[in-house]
């Protein structure tokens, strides 16, 4: 290339990447306000770039949702999923419904300039959402709904774990949300003679026993008393110490409390249990699938898991044999030296209205109708006629219905006005009645989560494999998690 | 000007492919640059806060864990990468029965068209400390306790670069191996007429003849060393996340799982400028515009 030919196309390329640079100066939506730095939340709630209708104009009966778990299991079905929808409702509906990586799709639609009138997300990325102003806080509305503000709806005590600080809500529970407990075979328990577990020393002797005495009655020892997917779910033995996972706020100050002194016995217990071989040394490598199909196969009698699979997993054995003498059974926790048990509950799924919505009306009218019956049987049962039938006033599900498990993305429900037409899966009646008497909420991860979580699962492997001592590993855990301020002191 | 109009249905040719690179790269990678000094909400204003992010980035320890953690897994699987492949070419070219060599060659490069789902679950299984083939054979050789490969801050680095090493020598080693066959065969019977033998023939022979492959080798490996993501998020878990999670995760975890895509670009323009710098460097040492 010649010179100067050279020098125009570099000079136009320079311009360009100038220009870019400039346009990043006048931010997303016109205006260029210096908000601080980058680490601060926005307090300005986003602007909707659309006026809002004017008075009196009757808005559009559509709308247009993403949900990750909730809507029909294929394409397929979720065009069915739609039109169920609007034969209920009279709304017409565009679901869309990700096969994987939904919040990476969320993401990029949304920030791509996508408009939504209804989300489904969790209580960690609603609280993200709220820092960001991008949505619609829906207090009054829930106040004044007569179906949401019935305690027969939605227990009263349940809004209290979607309030913000200042008492707003933003989100409205999809479903009812368990919580998580060990799991025993419980078949195992009375083949062995085994009494139910109550303290650490009961679950080591019943741990031991699965891992000795061939409960599987195979000849071969190949079982494992416990296994998890990593710290997943472990709780229910730190309620030996009474001591709750991830974050606690007390007096206005962050504290893990794994990482106090308190949880070193607790640490002790499962590093004794790793050392023994009675649990499973894939246990940090483990994801959920692995673990139930561990125990699904008679590899290990316990593990840490939801409300809701006791019974999936009762079903599942059932389904491929009835005559199976398989039973899932939930258990409360190891007791402290009071007796007590703790166990958690689960962060619940929200639907949220963006600040952008086109149809907000519409989408709190459809939230609403989610709570009533027909909302309920359709995230729950699933499709008239497709997954269920009525027979002379009498529900039956048909074969994709019973694969379907009774599962569109509301296993359980709050509203104590629908009972379920064929009740719970076994096992899930006892289970959540522990939950009921012993579980509490735990904080919902703050953006600080993510980094603690890295430092306690180190330590915490380090102390359970037996590469540190578990004193040391608790006081060098929690002089790391002072040291980058993720807990004040 | 003349040029380009003398070759106007080349140039025309290239448009679809331009526009292709100008559409998914490009433009991404400036709107990722504007993102870098934006506080990126999903909805609304988005105001330029100049270099704030860069600094959020440059002032996290987590950041600068995952730089360390980079470079070493990076270092190792750069280092042991480029050597391996030329042990096994040098290897393969000695072998005489043309089917043998063929098989392996097919062999070895099987694992480079494996995703990381699928190598990194093989390599968990052959890792397990109870059923994994690892600890079978080295408790038939008399260990006592089983190693846990996976969940041992000791060894996870050294499981991150020996199984990225071994998924793609199959790919570089075909390279090699091309190259090797066209070499002047002159060459080798100049040597040996010298009474070279043949480890002479390839110390003085073949490798000095690679060395232009060895090159393009090199910079394809450290174009993309610094940017390993997906073999740590199929075989991270908690026990091992601190010796293994790279800056790409760390803008993974940023942008995806926190939504602070301000600060998930601004680290990705960092590792951008890091792997600029590292390339011109090493461009420079192994004087790559060198015949």
């Amino acid at each position: 290339m010649r010179p100067k030919s050279k020098a125009i196309v570099s000079t136009v390329l320079a311009a360009v990447l100038l220009g870019s640079l400039l346009a990043g100066c006048s931010g997303g939506g016109g205006g260029g306000q210096a908000a601080g730095g980058s680490g601060a939340p926005s307090n300005q709630p986003a602007q909707s770039s659309e006026q809002p209708k004017a008075a009196g104009k009757k808005e559009e009966r559509t709308l247009r949702i993403m949900a990750g778990v909730i809507g029909g299991k294929t394409p397929e079905e979720n065009a069915l999923f739609e039109q169920e929808v609007e034969r209920l409702t009279g709304i017409k509906v565009k679901w869309e419904k990700p096969a994987s990586d939904y919040d990476q799709k969320l993401l990029a639609a949304v920030g791509a300039g996508e408009k939504f009138d209804l989300l489904q997300i969790s209580k960690e990325k609603m609280n993200l959402f709220i820092e960001q102003g991008i949505l619609t806080p829906l207090t009054d509305k829930v106040q004044n709904s007569s179906i949401l503000s019935d305690p027969n709806v939605i227990p009263t005590a349940e809004w209290d774990q979607l309030k913000t600080k200042d008492g707003q809500i933003y989100g409205v529970f999809t479903k009812y949300q368990g919580g998580t407990m060990p799991i025993v075979r419980a078949d195992w328990l009375r083949k062995l003679g085994l009494k139910e577990p109550v303290t650490l020393d009961d679950y080591y002797t019943v741990l031991k026993a699965f891992k000795e005495q061939d409960p599987d009655e195979n000849d071969k020892d190949d079982t494992y008393g416990l296994t998890t997917a990593g710290m997943y779910e472990v709780q229910g033995f730190f309620s030996a110490a009474g001591l709750k996972q991830r974050y606690v706020e007390i007096d206005g100050k962050l504290d893990v409390p794994y990482s106090t002194d308190a949880a070193i016995p607790i640490y002790q217990w499962l590093n004794r249990l790793y050392e023994e071989g009675i649990l499973d040394p894939n246990f940090a490598t483990n994801d959920t699938g692995k673990m139930r199909n561990l125990f699904l196969s008679d590899r290990v009698g316990m593990i840490t898991y939801w409300d809701a699979w006791v019974g999936m997993l009762n079903n599942t054995r059932k389904q491929q044999d009835p005559n199976t003498t398989f039973e899932a059974k939930g258990l409360p926790g190891a007791a402290d030296p009071n007796g007590n048990h703790m166990l958690r509950r689960g962060d619940p799924d929200v639907w949220v209205i963006p600040v952008n919505a086109e149809h907000p009306e519409t989408a709190w009218e459809f939230i609403e109708w989610w709570h009533t019956k027909d909302g309920i049987y359709l995230g729950s049962l699933g499709i008239k006629d497709h997954d269920w039938i009525e027979n002379n006033g009498t529900i039956e599900l048909t074969q994709v219905g019973q694969e379907h498990n009774m599962d569109h993305g509301v296993p359980f429900w709050y509203n104590k006005n629908v009972p379920n037409p064929f009740g719970l899966l076994p096992g899930v009646q006892e289970a959540q009645e522990l939950l009921a008497k012993y579980s509490s909420l735990e904080l919902t991860p703050t953006d600080r989560w993510s980094e603690a979580e890295k430092i306690i699962n180190d330590y915490s492997f380090k102390a359970i494999m037996g590469q540190m001592p578990a004193a040391d590993a608790v006081r060098k855990m929690r002089e790391e998690l002072i040291a980058k301020k993720l807990i004040d002191q | 000007m003349k040029t380009i109009w003398k070759y106007r249905s080349v140039y025309l040719m290239m448009l679809p492919v331009f526009a292709y690179f100008l559409l998914f790269s490009y433009y991404p990678f400036v709107r990722g640059f504007i993102i870098s000094f934006q506080n990126y909400r999903l909805i609304g204003n988005r105001p330029f806060v100049g270099l704030e992010n860069y600094r959020t980035v440059l002032g996290d320890s987590s950041f600068w864990e995952a730089v360390v953690n980079t470079v070493i897994i990076g270092g190792g699987t750069l280092i042991i990468g480029f050597i391996m492949p030329i042990v096994l070419a040098l290897s393969l070219n000695e072998v005489l029965q043309t089917w043998f060599k063929k098989l392996t060659q097919t062999i070895v490069y099987i694992p480079h068209l494996f995703s990381w789902v699928v190598v990194g679950g093989i390599w968990i299984m052959i890792l397990s400390p109870d059923t994994g083939i690892v600890n079978m054979i080295l408790k038939a050789l008399g260990a006592e306790q089983p190693v846990n490969f996976m969940s041992q801050p000791g060894t996870a680095r050294w499981v991150m670069i020996l199984s990225a090493v071994w998924k793609d020598m199959g790919y570089y080693c075909i390279l090699y191996l091309a190259a090797i066959v066209s070499i002047n065969p002159s060459l080798y019977e100049a040597a040996r007429i010298d009474g070279a033998n043949r480890w002479h023939l390839a110390r003085f022979v073949t490798i000095p003849q690679l060395y232009n492959t060895m090159k393009v080798v090199m910079m394809l490996n450290v174009l993309s060393v610094l940017r390993i993501f997906d073999q740590i998020v199929v075989m991270r878990n908690g026990a091992i996340a601190k010796q293994v999670d790279v800056i790409m995760y760390y803008t993974y975890a940023k942008g995806i799982q926190e939504f602070k895509l301000g600060i998930a670009a601004a680290s990705s323009f960092v590792l951008i400028f890091m792997t600029l710098a590292l390339v011109f460097a090493v461009r420079a040492i192994i004087r790559y515009d060198e015949g």
